[in-house]
């Protein structure tokens, strides 16, 4: 009998415990983000730090084993663009002086390497090695060579944590490049990862855009400054009767290509801003572009050498 | 209930070192087994039901803190599914590998229905294609890897 007391208090402390751990895990879901956020970060710099430093290893590896035909032409591209407006900014800093402006004011980035995370629950989400030491902080927009990538949520001392536009919580204030039309761009998710797009909601039901247009931020809501490049319109997605229409959009930026990006300090993020002529005038990435970036550039040395 | 020796602690780290080596280090995401679930589920078989429970809340608060919008979903799933684990050694035994594959596969899918409740909103799956389809064969992939691990943490030890 004494057994079978002891054998059913045992039981019952076993069933309280686990049922109170029960609840503090129940408890921890439910907490709100800014609560959840110092256990995310105790555990990722103790437990998981090792983890995490490998990852950042490997992918620094990977880094740098891109194609340096990729970076010649690059580069190449970048000295073309540098010698074409060295007159032109030189003529604006002296118009701006004349007319008393100062300088206009220029986001400021850090670069990173992109580490994604792939567990379960974590699938467009992304971790970088920069945080608030580096002057990245919460919503400061994330940049790849073609167009946003995502948004910083979650900030640390040196690392910060994000989520891509393939996330459902994530939203961007947005318009055609021409300016005509304002909406908001969020992501619509295919059954794979590769399937996802852009849509282009809340635009007048008037509108009329054409496939091909780009759409790029807004800088509308302080979040994203204006001008970083969506995507591409491909067509309408649906009109909501006399009310508004969606448009489907191409994404500018696969977040599956970003390895390298470029985060936007804080407080540039909120700063009137236009980015968009860093991606008119921007080199293409292109191997094939290396020859054409070469001969503009052997044409302006030889220009030079005759006059 | 024997105590848990010092082999099978330290061959359940080894399951979840190898986890977050394979899902966080090296990146391959859901192309690696759940090895977390795996060792959950098999510490359950020695633990009694608190154990177990406190052992799926450590490692689910580890998988969790990768988690931005998810977080704590993977903890109550875990805590639960090892609380019930530890409690179905009253009606179900077999030491097998066969059952232990089982167990595996049914804690697993188990874990994967809980915490699509909890975070419906990270699956772009439907409940049904997810339940049926994708759950099964994760739990069956985690299922067989465990065995795998079985076998081998039975050369050396045969607590488990």
């Amino acid at each position: 009998m004494e057994f079978f007391e002891g054998n059913r208090k045992g039981r019952r402390r076993d069933a309280a415990i686990a049922g109170a751990l029960l609840l503090v895990a129940l408890f921890l879901f439910l907490l709100p983000g800014a609560y959840q956020q110092p256990v995310r970060q105790v555990v990722r710099s103790t437990v998981l730090q090792p983890f995490l430093l490998v990852q950042g290893t490997v992918v620094e590896r990977r880094v740098r084993s891109v194609d340096v035909r990729e970076i010649i032409a690059q580069r190449d591209s970048l000295a073309v663009l540098v010698m074409a407006q060295a007159t032109l900014a030189e003529e604006n800093r002296r118009l701006r002086a004349l007319l008393g402006l100062g300088n206009r004011m220029q986001a400021e980035f850090v670069t990173a390497d992109l580490i994604r995370v792939r567990s379960p629950g974590a699938e467009s989400t992304f971790l970088l090695p920069v945080g608030s030491e580096h002057g990245v902080c919460e919503g400061s927009p994330v940049i790849g060579d073609l167009g946003l990538v995502g948004v910083i949520w979650e900030v640390a001392d040196r690392t910060a944590m994000g989520i891509d536009w393939t996330h459902p919580y994530f939203r961007a204030s947005a318009m055609t490049a021409t300016g005509d039309v304002y909406g908001i761009v969020e992501a619509r998710r295919g059954e794979f990862r590769e399937e996802d797009v852009m849509v282009f909601r809340d635009a007048p039901f008037h509108s009329d855009v054409q496939p091909g247009t780009r759409i790029q931020t807004s800088g509308r809501g302080a979040y994203h400054p204006r001008g970083i490049p969506l995507g591409t319109v491909v067509g309408i997605e649906e009109a909501d009767t006399g009310w508004r229409k969606s448009y489907l959009v191409r994404p500018a930026m696969r977040p599956e290509a970003a390895t390298h990006v470029y985060v936007v300090r804080c407080g540039d993020a909120q700063s009137p801003g236009d980015l968009s002529q860093l991606w008119q005038a921007a080199p293409q990435s292109d191997p094939t572009d290396t020859l054409t970036a070469r001969r503009a550039l052997e044409d302006q040395t030889s220009d030079a050498g005759t006059q | 209930m024997a105590p848990v020796s010092w082999r099978l602690w330290a061959f359940l780290l080894v399951l979840v070192v190898a986890y977050f080596t394979l899902t966080l280090a090296l990146g391959l995401g859901r192309a690696a087994p759940d090895l977390l679930a795996v060792a959950v589920l098999l510490a359950a078989r020695r633990l009694p039901g608190a154990g177990a429970a406190a052992v799926g809340f450590v490692l689910g608060i580890m998988r969790d803190a990768l988690s931005l919008t998810a977080f704590g979903a993977s903890t109550v799933a875990l805590t639960l599914v090892a609380f019930l684990a530890a409690k179905s050694r009253e009606l179900f035994i077999g030491d097998s590998l066969l059952f232990i594959a089982a167990y595996l596969f049914v804690g697993k899918w188990l874990y994967d229905a809980v915490f699509f409740l909890l975070a419906r909103h990270e699956f772009r799956e439907s409940a049904l294609a997810f339940l049926l389809i994708q759950a099964p064969l994760a739990a069956a992939y985690a299922a067989v890897t465990g065995a795998v691990a079985l076998i081998f943490y039975r050369m050396i030890a045969a607590d488990l």
